[in-house]
């Protein structure tokens, strides 16, 4: 406990001495500068954006390691360049072919080149990465004709639109000469302490304190980045977070760090803002995972009765205070390219869930009680615990009698996606801009037992594996997209699993902090723009 | 005069037992005021307290009655510190008895068990034993008994190690009573008044104990108790810190009943014992 009192107090010293120093030039240098200091929910060990896709690394790392390109509100396809500055995919669908931003060099001097681009595509991306597996899954080779083209060749056809949509969150770049030669790519040093092309260098990390980045001089961006330094500090209270922000003793949070029921009282605080955009690239889904073992669950009279029973409007308004959507099917509203709105859908109507349960063959007994449920819910939200919360009344009102069993994240994973303990789940698997990243896999069949979000539900629909297979080689835009039209009517239909709610995070921020929020994946994208006002 | 009368007429004993007996009433009774399911959704979410009639206490973020909460979450609290005493006073004072009576090895082998419960905190012990068994009632009181009974065994084989030498004992072993005989049926039952002492303190840290535990999530999450509904207001503590306070309170005025009850009964049982 002491040695925690002294380094934290260490860091704050650290912090308003820095502070002071730079209080002076300030003042000369009147454009740009100053330290963000943001909230961070989370320490992952492996900091490394090309070996682990996910949110939770991206929040600190993609200021460091760039991607190909980045989502972006306006650009063309939905994307702006970054390392690459053009793609083009082949009619055969067997090659893309990026040409490379030139003059930029990585954090340690050396300049970035096409063989950076290979050396991630085919020892990282490819072999290591958790959706960078599937998307590059027939990624033969990678050809350099020159410094800044690379070629991406495939085995079989690959969609273009696939490629396209994957660019921001599976191609983090990063430096051939780092891990050339290392045994273990995923276990090497270098992914605790990040080289890359990005506007932030990483300076340190203390563990259960903060990280620290700093300006990247050299980097390519004409007057970027704005800011001297992010650091992120530690809050895994989420509480602490809102009122870290009103003492201004951070300037930002981001993840919905604050918590829903604080927005409405901390955005009537002066000088803070609540942003809810910025997230849009990556859509969160409430969804009801189903253990089709069961023989109850097996029948679909039964999961539709589940889908009626469910008062989607009652959860987006009282458990996500409004800053959520009703969802219609399994691909969110989010993803325009493929969203369709004319799926069957399952209003909340009790008298017809318990109609359909009747008919199904499941009584209610002396107690009132059809059948008894064991429910997992996700741990890693509130908000999915509160709904396992209401789901259990939800579906007492039905006669069916749902036994809540609570769970750590680890537990929870091995109960789940390992053996399979569970008859309902509740789970918040993430949209990424496209089906085929990680959405298809959780209703196509065949995935082996052990694989987090994914189908471990025991659902097997051949027409819906033959629509996924065929979608994952159809090059063409308009048939790709066509087909996961079907898609998402076919699920809507069967009901592998129910679509509840989807939802985009909150983040909130001093008045001082400019440009936030401006592309769909703000949050993990490099803020290479991002101001501070002192 | 009886022990229950010296009881009443001393404040901290009236005050403790009327607390008790309330929260006792409301314990059993609980399915009677409210028949249903405490954590079924009744009203609009985050309703005020003291606002609604039919809601009189509010309801929480999911638009469940805080004081059907409440007065459910009694049933959790009062079975698991009970429960979880007695499982204590039982182990303890079979324990402590067997060692201070057997003496040399035995006494040995079972202070050095005692030793090495008493030297981990209890309440990591139950938070290391649940987390392992998982969360349900039963495992709630047997995680928080396994912190609790070494105070008793302790206590008890210092009472028995006294009694022992005593002259009835001496004759009960010539007459030829089997020495387990002698133990529980002779020392144990003269060795139990201090034990029994001890009991409510027991009782008040084990609903603390239930409390810690629900509050970080490790409780059966398909009944209330105060523990798991103080967490959950904790969310929303700067909007609606009644889902905190309410249970808070009911908390509070738990352990202080307990604990006036037992100071009261100490002192009435003192003075009989002074007079006789």
């Amino acid at each position: 406990m002491s040695q925690f009192l002294l380094t934290r107090r260490a860091l704050l010293q650290s912090t308003t001495m820095l502070a002071a120093a730079t209080a002076l030039p300030w003042k000369a240098l009147a454009q740009s500068g100053g330290r963000l200091i943001v909230a961070a929910d989370s320490e992952p060990k492996n900091l490394n954006p090309a070996i682990v896709a996910s949110n939770g690394v991206f929040f600190v790392a993609s200021k460091v390691v760039e991607p190909l390109a980045e989502a972006s509100f306006d650009g063309k396809d939905g994307l702006a360049p970054r390392l690459a500055t053009s793609w083009e995919g082949s009619a055969d669908g067997l090659s893309v072919t990026f040409k490379l931003r030139e003059g930029v060099t990585w954090h340690d001097g050396k300049p970035f080149t096409s063989a950076d681009v290979a050396f991630s595509a085919l020892n990282v991306w490819k072999p290591l990465q958790n959706l960078g597996r599937l998307v590059f899954a027939n990624l033969e080779a990678v050809e350099t004709p020159d410094e800044h083209t690379a070629i991406f060749k495939f085995s079989k056809p690959t969609p273009f639109q696939l490629i396209r949509n994957a660019l921001p969150a599976v191609t983090a770049v990063v430096a051939r000469h780092v891990y050339e030669g290392s045994a273990d790519i995923a276990a090497d040093p270098a992914n605790a302490k990040l080289i890359g092309t990005g506007p932030f260098k990483f300076e340190e990390h203390r563990p259960g304190e903060y990280y620290r980045l700093a300006k990247n001089e050299n980097y390519w961006g004409e007057g970027q980045p704005k800011l001297d330094e992010i650091v992120y500090r530690v809050l895994p209270d989420r509480a602490a977070a809102a009122g870290a922000l009103e003492a201004d003793e951070i300037q930002l949070a981001a993840f919905s760090q604050v918590p829903l029921a604080d927005l409405d009282r901390i955005s009537k605080v002066e000088g803070i803002k609540v942003y809810s955009t910025g997230y849009e690239g990556l859509t969160y889904q409430l969804v009801v995972e189903i253990n089709h073992r069961r023989q109850e669950l097996a029948d679909l009279k039964v999961r539709q009765a589940i889908a009626h029973a469910i008062d989607k409007d009652f959860v987006v308004k009282t458990i996500f205070l409004g800053y959520a959507k009703p969802a219609t099917g399994i691909i969110p509203e989010n993803a325009p390219e493929f969203y369709d709105a004319s799926v069957p859908t399952y209003a909340f109507d009790v008298a017809k869930a318990n109609a359909l349960l009747d008919e199904a063959g499941y009584p209610r007994g002396a107690d009132g009680n059809r059948f008894s449920l064991k429910l997992l819910p996700a741990p890693y939200f509130a908000e999915t615990k509160q709904f396992g919360d209401y789901l259990r009344q939800a579906l007492a009102a039905v006669g069916i009698d749902a036994e809540i069993v609570n769970n750590d994240s680890a537990a929870h994973q091995k109960a789940v996606y390992t053996d399979h303990a569970f008859d309902l789940a509740i789970a918040p698997p993430v949209f990424r801009g496209d089906p085929a990243i990680s959405t298809t896999i959780l209703v196509r069949s065949g995935t082996p037992d052990g694989v987090p979000f994914s189908n471990q539900g025991g659902y097997k629909n051949e027409a819906l594996d033959q629509l996924i297979d065929k979608a994952n080689e159809t090059v063409d835009v308009a048939a790709r997209t066509e087909l996961f039209r079907q898609f998402q009517k076919l699920v809507a239909e069967d009901l592998p699993l129910i679509n509840v709610a989807e939802w985009g995070f909150i983040t909130v921020a001093r008045d001082s902090v400019k440009n936030v929020s401006n592309n769909p994946r703000w949050a993990v994208s490099n803020w290479a723009d991002t101001e501070l006002e002192s | 005069m009886s022990v229950l009368s010296r009881l009443l007429r001393s404040p901290e004993g009236a005050i403790g037992l009327a607390l008790l007996s309330l929260l006792a009433l409301m314990a059993i009774f609980a399915g009677v005021i409210f028949p249903d399911d405490p954590l079924s959704i009744v009203g609009p979410a985050l309703v005020q307290p003291f606002t609604d009639a039919s809601l009189p206490f509010g309801t929480d973020r999911l638009g469940r009655d805080v004081l059907a909460e409440l007065v459910h979450g009694t049933r959790a609290s009062l079975a698991v510190g009970i429960a979880a005493a007695v499982v204590a006073l039982v182990i303890g004072s079979l324990v402590g008895t067997l060692a201070g009576f057997a003496g040399g090895l035995v006494d040995e082998a079972l202070m050095r068990v005692v030793d090495a419960f008493q030297i981990v905190p209890s309440f990591l012990l139950a938070l290391a034993f649940v987390s392992v068994a998982g969360a349900s009632l039963p495992v709630v009181v047997l995680a928080i008994a396994l912190g609790a009974w070494t105070a008793p065994a302790r206590l008890a084989r210092a009472e028995v190690l006294s009694i022992r030498e005593r002259d009835y004992v001496a004759a009960a072993r010539v007459i030829g009573m089997h020495p387990l005989e002698i133990a529980l049926r002779e020392v144990l039952p003269n060795a139990l008044g201090p034990v029994l002492a001890l009991s409510s303190v027991i009782v008040a840290s084990s609903v603390l104990i239930e409390a810690a535990l629900s509050f970080l999530g490790l409780s059966d999450p398909n009944i209330v108790t105060w523990g798991s509904m103080i967490a959950e207001g904790r969310n929303v503590l700067r909007s609606a810190p009644f889902l905190s306070i309410f249970p808070g309170i009911a908390l509070m005025l738990t352990v202080l009943g307990v604990y006036l009850f037992s100071e009261g009964l100490a002192e009435a049982l003192a003075k009989r014992r002074a007079r006789a």
